[in-house]
């Protein structure tokens, strides 16, 4: 039986073995179609009924459940996670785990298209050492990142040492909504 | 026994002690991915390859420690498995699981999620192919929520599975 005790590590060999049979377009095709169209429908519809309130209700389920070191805010057009110590990603570190060359994609990977349908777009980076942070709001609303502190305080990953340390690299991402819009560190 | 108390029978282990059930989710819909791109038989040489190479140290750990490594491995599996109610019992020639309660089944069934129907197909070519180097099989009957699993040492007399012994998942 495939369980879900180490689901993270099934999940990473799952996106290899689709790019080893149909490419990175078909990597991309599974995030969107079995992840935010299938699996992950809940969080749809719960952000498009509920909007920056449905995106706390799923974030603060889904990431308790998964034992993730995080912390979310909000303020005015503006809903903020900031990920310390990713579960999925750190499962696969603590366990030499790293099948799929960027495993840290798979997130805009299925978050990005299903904010895009809700309505939202994503300011987000992330450092492939299981800390990463997320600033969403509407599409329409041109507002910048939020400089470091200033929406999350002490709690903003940016102001951990970590943040850009040892093996830290850093993927950027600007008003995006897919997973292949990095524009650099 | 505890996952805690067993570190080293799971092969991969994580700081929380059972797994979050919401990722039942992913695997039915990865399941339905595949099928829909590659069909059945496609879907069949996905859960090959991932238990020949994904669970490869549980080969391993099977072929140095013989059925009492087999028996262990699933007793600490479904202990970190959210939901499941499986007795796991070893005689001198085999180990049976008794799956009363399938953990994903009930998962997928309480959150109304339209599950694969070959779903319970992928507990026998998992761990056929994780257990085929350990010169082990393994024989599934039942499924759709409970099933008994024997995994017995290969050899020329063993009938081949009947896959008609595997009810779909509804």
């Amino acid at each position: 039986m495939i369980g879900v005790y180490d689901f993270c590590g099934h999940y990473d060999w799952t996106f290899e073995w689709l790019r080893q049979q149909g490419g990175e377009s078909l990597v991309r095709q599974y995030w969107d179609e079995a992840i935010h169209q299938d699996s992950q429908r809940h969080a749809l519809e719960l952000i498009r009924k509920q909007g920056f309130a449905g995106m706390a209700t799923y974030w603060g389920h889904t990431l308790d459940h998964e034992g993730a070191g995080y912390h979310t805010s909000a303020a005015e057009g503006v809903f903020r996670i900031d990920m310390r110590g990713c579960p999925s990603k750190g499962f696969l570190l603590r366990n030499g785990l790293g099948a799929y060359h960027d495993y840290c994609d798979h997130c805009m990977g299925w978050i990005g298209p299903m904010l895009k349908q809700t309505g939202f777009v994503v300011d987000h980076e992330h450092n492939h050492c299981g800390q990463c942070w997320w600033e969403i709001r509407r599409l329409s609303d041109q507002t910048p990142p939020s400089e470091p502190g200033t929406l999350a305080g002490s709690n903003d990953v940016r102001l951990r040492p970590h943040w850009g340390g040892a093996g830290a690299r850093r993927d950027v991402y600007r008003h995006s909504n897919q997973p292949d819009d990095k524009v650099g560190e | 026994m505890s996952v805690q108390d067993s570190p080293c029978v799971l092969p991969y282990t994580d700081s929380k002690k059972t797994g979050a059930g919401d990722f039942y989710f992913a695997i039915n819909a990865t399941f339905r991915f595949i099928e829909k791109r590659f069909g059945r038989d496609g879907l069949r040489r996905y859960w090959q390859e991932f238990g020949s190479t994904y669970y490869a140290p549980v080969t391993a750990a099977w072929k140095r420690g013989g059925l009492p490594a087999v028996a262990s491995y699933w007793r600490a599996f479904f202990d970190a498995e959210p939901g499941a109610e499986v007795r796991v019992d070893v005689t001198s020639d085999r180990v049976i699981l008794d799956v009363q309660v399938c953990p994903a089944i009930k998962h997928l069934r309480a959150h109304a999620r339209d599950i694969v129907p070959c779903f319970c197909q992928h507990c026998y070519y998992v761990s056929e192919a994780a257990a085929a180097s350990a010169g082990l099989a393994v024989r599934v009957e039942g499924g759709n929520g409970a099933c008994r699993q024997a995994f017995l040492p290969r050899h020329s007399a063993l009938l081949p599975q009947d896959l008609a012994q595997i009810k779909e998942a509804a």
